[in-house]
This record gives structure tokens, sequence and C-alpha cells, in this order.
């Protein structure tokens, strides 16, 4: 080993510490491109891709406002719990972007510990936005109202239809559904796919998540594993952009899920439903974060009907199927045809020293141009309804697009998923259990739920 | 005794290099070599103290607090280890946890020692290079990819395994949707993924073993099951510890497989430690109770390693 003197040593120290501190910014990551650059920092669910995606987007808010600069950064995640963990992860780091992109998911979480209510800039700005919430339902707005306040202004949505395989049906003999099919109307639809079918061929097929899993079949059943309230306030809100809307009056100042209500008859009575659907190889068993698959299968013709929404559209084209090989109708009626709903949008960070810029591009986003710039296909269904027109499903299909809208105009009680600010508990207290409750025998029905129950009450107890 | 030591040295240090018998260092050298050797060793002092050390010291701490990121860290004394002891999620977690490290590090090591003795039988050497890399593949593949594919080939209704079963007439196994079928395909996933590395141990050992000790045996009459039974076995006894030490730790630590197929389902089947400190943290914002998890899951590990090395004072022969 060589020999260093006490000179030698303090130089080499000084040298490292030099180093160290000329490569500080890379060590604290500030090198990161746009960490710390002085801009508005937008946060999305995607991939780099998404946030290319959105290019024509930021340089048309560019255009109109060339004073506020814009990073729209991409956060990765498996799904809407996985990236708001991420956006947590952003907070605690110091970090925080200045809006982030909130689904149902999250909205609750966000409007409770995260993020600013917007009610000021919209009393502010009313004129600006009245051309928004005139062309944008209130089930969608209310949505996003807690405790009084709004939030979020919704840009876009998709609601539990139900697709179905037009050759599938044509086998069966039957043709496109009724609008107000019932239950028992979709268990003989189901089993006339059955009959009629061969191979690997399923007739239903779901997955085990709080969108599209057993929700849309609670709601129609007018239940809900959740026992759902209204929060009192909103009227300024209601009275000024939605006064002659004929529901205007029932709207209120927000969703609240409190307690749990896995124990509910209507609720053992829809788990029976399943249950029985699923012993009868009707329905495939919900696998646990399944769903990647689906469009793939459906596009190959190996399932009957599943639930979607305006999303599928792109997805199912580029899969290779033309406009008349599948079509979209309601979810079926049970007690009653209410729908489950989620939508996003924007919201702005409490913690954001921006806000003022941050409701500029929020507002901006809401306007008839850029949401064509920022939805240019059907991968989703945009809030304003003068955007969900023939044109934009022209040479995709469905036959019936209206179906996505209209699942809203008519049936306004049409909800959102229940998602408290225990969201992702809530979630993995029900799908953790609804395996057991559709796969086992009839008797097992209502013990399954009873540990639902148990595992939803600890859930809404929890944190946050 | 020094004497002893000195005629026992002797021999070993003949054939040494000139350095071995370098005359003693004065103080003042010492010194210049001790700070020679802080240099060197600081960097990688400072990255295990910062980047290690801190981080397990926080999350000791932190398991005695209630934080959920977005408000201050409240201190809750031992309440997070009374939470976690009343809740049945994590009971069950842990002892899915526990039969799965039985049921998966039996079967890895078993599966690891019989490929490895398969490949280090007579064949030729291309063929044994060809095998080692292959059994050793799984183990370079991420494990959330390797299981994603699983998921799809586990698939109840569209999965190829099943459609293989139905091809022979067999029925088709709810592989990812019963409790008995997920925790088989977990166990048989993270099987496929890990051995590799158990394995490539047991070619090692065996590739150590003298041939001698066989002829010597094969001699005095033994072969087969007694050859592998009282001397395979036995001298490959130390890395059979090594290897399961490392085995365990690592099962006790699952994660990505049951997350990826199952998600902890159906119910709580498959559900293991590591999940629920990932849900107590990254769902639920109670970091605070996922730290206990961990700090209770560490002590179990490090319980868990120590009763085997104390078993294996019985067990291992080092010659």
């Amino acid at each position: 080993m060589a020999d260093i003197g006490r000179r030698g040593f303090l130089a080499l120290g000084g040298l490292g510490a030099a180093a160290t501190a000329a490569s500080w910014e890379r060590l604290t990551a500030r090198d990161i491109p746009g960490r710390g650059d002085d801009a508005l920092n937008i946060a999305i669910l995607g991939t780099a891709q998404d946030a290319a995606a959105r290019a024509g987007l930021v340089a048309a808010f560019r255009e109109r406002h060339p004073e506020i600069p814009v990073r729209v950064q991409a956060i990765q995640g498996a799904d809407w719990s996985n990236f708001f963990a991420k956006i947590l992860t952003l907070v605690a780091a110091g970090t925080p972007p200045d809006v982030v992109v909130v689904a149902t998911e999250g909205a609750q979480l966000f409007a409770d510990r995260l993020a600013a209510p917007l009610d000021e800039y919209v009393r502010r700005d009313a004129d600006e936005l009245a051309d928004y919430f005139s062309d944008v339902h209130p089930s969608l707005v209310e949505a996003f109202m807690y405790q009084g306040s709004l939030f979020q202004l919704p840009m876009d949505f998709n609601a539990a239809n139900v697709y179905h395989n037009t050759a599938a049906l044509e086998r069966a003999g039957v043709g496109r559904p009724a609008d107000d099919w019932t239950h028992d109307d979709f268990l003989d639809v189901a089993r006339r796919m059955q009959r009629g079918a061969s191979g690997s061929f399923r007739p239903f097929f779901w997955t085990n998540r709080l969108w599209g899993g057993v929700v849309p079949w609670l709601y129609t059943n007018d239940t809900s594993v959740l026992v759902e309230t209204r929060d009192g306030g909103g009227g300024w809100l209601w009275d000024r952009f939605y006064a002659d809307d004929p529901t205007s009056a029932s709207r209120s100042g927000g969703y609240r899920w409190l307690d749990a209500n896995a124990d509910d008859e209507r609720v053992v009575e829809t788990f029976e439903y399943l249950r029985d659907m699923v012993a009868e190889g009707l329905g495939s068993s919900p696998a646990q974060g399944g769903g990647n698959e689906l469009v793939a299968r459906f596009a190959e013709g190996v399932i009957g009907m599943t639930p979607a929404g305006g999303f599928w559209v792109d997805g199912l084209a580029a899969g290779g199927m033309g406009p008349d090989d599948f079509d979209v109708t309601f979810f079926p009626r049970g007690r009653s045809q209410r729908h489950q709903f989620g939508a996003a949008g924007y919201a702005i960070m409490q913690t954001s020293q921006r806000k003022d810029e941050a409701w500029e591009w929020v507002k901006f986003c809401a306007t008839r141009p850029a949401m064509e710039l920022a939805m240019p296909r059907p991968n989703t269904t945009p809030t304003r309804r003068s955007m969900v027109q023939a044109s934009y499903y022209s040479g995709l299909g469905p036959k019936h697009w209206q179906v996505f809208y209209d699942t809203l105009d008519r049936f306004p009680t049409s909800g959102p998923i229940p998602a408290p600010p225990q969201q992702a508990a809530v979630e993995t207290a029900l799908i953790k259990n609804v395996v057991a409750a559709v796969t086992g025998s009839g008797g097992g029905v209502r013990p399954a739920l009873g540990r639902m129950q148990r595992d939803l009450e600890l859930a809404l107890r929890s944190a946050p | 005794m020094s004497d002893l030591i000195r005629a026992d040295a002797a021999p070993a240090t003949a054939g040494a290099p000139p350095t071995a018998t370098r005359p003693p260092v004065p103080p003042a050298g010492r010194r210049r070599q001790g700070r020679v050797a802080a240099l060197f060793v600081a960097p990688t002092v400072v990255g295990l103290v910062l980047f290690t050390m801190l981080p397990i010291v926080a999350s000791v701490v932190l398991a005695f607090f209630r934080w959920d990121i977005i408000s201050a860290p409240r201190f809750v004394g031992l309440q997070n280890f009374a939470d976690i002891g009343a809740d049945p999620t994590v009971r069950t977690a842990f002892l899915n946890t526990f039969g799965f490290v039985v049921v998966a590090v039996t079967l890895q090591l078993a599966v690891s020692l019989g490929l490895a003795v398969l490949v280090q039988s007579r064949m030729p050497g291309w063929l044994r290079a060809f095998f080692r890399s292959a059994l050793f593949f799984p183990l370079v593949l991420s494990a959330a990819s390797g299981s994603l594919v699983m998921a799809y080939l586990f698939n109840q209704d569209f999965g190829l395994v099943n459609r293989v079963l139905t091809g022979a007439g067999l029925p088709a196994v709810p592989w990812l949707t019963s409790g008995w079928g997920a925790v088989t395909v977990v166990v048989l996933v993270y099987v496929w993924q890990n051995f590799g590395f158990t394995f490539l141990l047991f070619v090692g050992g065996l590739a150590s073993i003298p041939r001698d000790v066989y002829e010597a045996s094969a001699i005095d009459g033994a072969t087969g099951w007694k050859q592998f039974r009282h001397i395979t076995l036995a001298l490959l006894s130390p890395t059979v510890l090594v290897a399961s030490v490392m085995a365990i730790i690592s099962a006790l630590q699952i994660f990505d497989q049951p997350y990826v197929l199952t998600r902890g389902g159906p119910g709580d089947s498959t559900r293991t430690a590591v999940m629920v400190i990932f849900e107590s943290a990254f769902q639920q914002l109670q970091f605070g109770r996922a730290a206990a998890i961990g700090l209770v899951l560490t002590l179990v590990i490090v319980a868990v390693t120590a009763l085997q090395f104390r078993l294996s004072r019985r067990f291992v022969h080092y010659s």
C-alpha cells in the first residue's frame, strides 16, 4: 500500500470534497430535466409518450399564455392508486407538482388532504366558464364536489356500459339488447350465447376491480358496498350554472361514503346473482388485477359481453374490430338502472406557489379547442356533450355511440364509483372478498360478505 | 505455544512472497497507511451509512410514529405494534409467509440439488454449459415481467395451461381464482424464478467434492443412495446451509409474484408480510404501521437465521 502524508491526505480529502461539490446537482437529482426549473409542473398518469401526446395542448396554451412556462411530467403507474402513491412520494420529497390529473378514485383523497378548492376561481371567472358548464353534465361536476367545494373540472369520463360482440349475438339468434333490458334478460342473452358457442368462449367476462367489477351490478340493484350520503352546500355552483337543469335541486355539495354496507340484503342478492352466473359458466371468475388482456380477447371474439366505457373504442379498432363487429348498450336494469362512472380532471395542489397560473391551465384545458387537442381519438369520453358526436366515432364504431353520454342524460342519478379518501384501502377490502363470494357455494356468499363488511369497516377507520 | 506457532508457520511462509517477511512498519508509516485505507474505505462507508444504516434507523424510529407523508409525524409509542397484532390480515399474511417459506424453500432446494446432481453427472462439456445457462436464465428475468407472463399462462378462461388440460380431456383449473390454485401458482413461479442461484451454489459445491472420496467409498461397497447420503450430502452440507439461509431470507420477503399474479387474493390466501407493508405504506398511507411490520419481519428473519446457524452445528460437516 502506498504511504501518504498528512498534506497528501488533506489534499486528497479536499479533492474528494471538491468532486462531491461539483457533482452535487447529480447527487441531489437536480440535473433531472425540468427539476427545479421555473415552470408550471403538471403531473399526468402515463408514459413519456403520453406526455409527448400533449405537446399540441401545451403549445396551444403557450400561445395564449406565453408568460406561463409549462412542463408535463408523465408518471407511470399500474393503476390510479399506484400513481397517487407516487405523487405522495413527490410530496414527501418536497418536490410536489403544481397540478395533478386525478381520477374519481383519488378525487376525495386529494380534496381532503392535497388539493386546493376552485370555488373562488370559478366564481371569479364564471362568465368564461358558463360555456363549459352548459356543455358538461352536472353528475360529472357533482362527482368532484367535496364538502360543498369544487376541486376539479371534469375533462373526461367513462360509465360502465355493456359492450357486446355482434357475431356472438347473431350466433345466439338475438338482436341488440333493448335499452331497458333487465338482469334476467342479461342471463337469457348469456345462455343463448353459450349455447351457440364453442371452444373457450365466455358469454360474460369481467374483472375484479372498483370500476367495472361488482359495482355496476350493485348500482343497478340500487345498492352499494358503502353507504352513500351527500354533503350539503354547493348551491353557489348549481344556482349559478345549472339553474335550468331539472336535476339541479337534487344536486349536493358532494358524495360521502362513511359506513360499510356489504351486509345489506340487496348486496347479498346481487352477489348471489353473480355467483349463480359464474357457477353456470356464463360469467368468468373475476381474476384480481386482470383486465390487460381483455381488449385482445374481446377483439378475438372469445368474449360475448363485458363492462366497458368509451375508452375501449380506440383499443378495439387497434385490435382489428370494425365498426359493426361490436356495439354497446346500457347496463341491464335491476331495481334501478343507475350507472357507475369514473371521471378525471386537473387538481391544483395546496402546496403550489403558482395557483393562479395553475388555474389558467385548468381553465384553458376545459375549453372545447383544448379538449379536442387533448382527446383527438375516442380512447375516453370527453365530458363536453358537444364533442361526443358521430364524427368522433366515424369509422371506428360503435353504432350506438350515443349510449356513452345518454347514460348520464337518461339516468341522471348515475354516480361515481364509491371512492372515499380511503379509496385504496376500500378497494383492497372489496376486491379481496369478491372472488370468495362469487366462486364458492351458495351458502358461502353471506360469510364472504361478512368478511367484506369487517374489512371495509377497518378500511374506513384507517387513515388518511 | 509461541514455538508451536512459529514451527507451524515456518513451512507456510517459506514459499510466500518477500512481502510476507517485511520488517515491522514504524508508527508514522502505520498512520499513513491508515489514512490511505480510510480514504479508500470512506466512499463505501459513507454510502453504507447514508443509504443503509440511516434508513434502517429511520425505519425503526418511524415504527413508533403515525405518519401519512402529508401531515407531520406523531409519536404513538407502541400503538402501531398493538394495531398490527390485532389485525387479522397482518396475522394471516405472516402465517401465509411462513407456510410459503416452508414449501417454497424445500422445493427450491430439492429441485436445485436434483438438477445440480444431474448436470454434474457424465455429459459433454458443452451440454453441461448449456444446462447451467438455461437453468440460471429465469433468475435473470425481472420477477414482475416473468410473473406477468405466468398470469397469462394460468388465466382460467384463456390461459395456455388450461387449454392444454381441457385439450387432454381434463377440467379447467381455477389457478388464480381459488385459494389452493393461487398458492400453487405463486409457489411454482417463485421456485422457477429463484432456483437458478441455489442451483449454481450446488454445482460449485458438487464440483469441489474430490472424486477419490467416491472411489474410496465404492471400494468399501457404497454405491447409489448411500454415496449420495453419506458423501454428497454430507460434504455438501456447508453449501446447503448457505443456500438455505439465503433462500429463507429471500422467501420471507416474497412480494413480486403474489402482487403481480393475484394481488394477495383470492381473499388473503396469497397475501404476504411484505405485501401488507406495501399496502400499509403506499395504499393506506400508514407509514409508521408499515415500518412496524417491517421491523417485526426483520426480527423474524434474524431469529430464523440465528436458529439455522445454531442447528447447523449438528448437521453441517466442514470436512
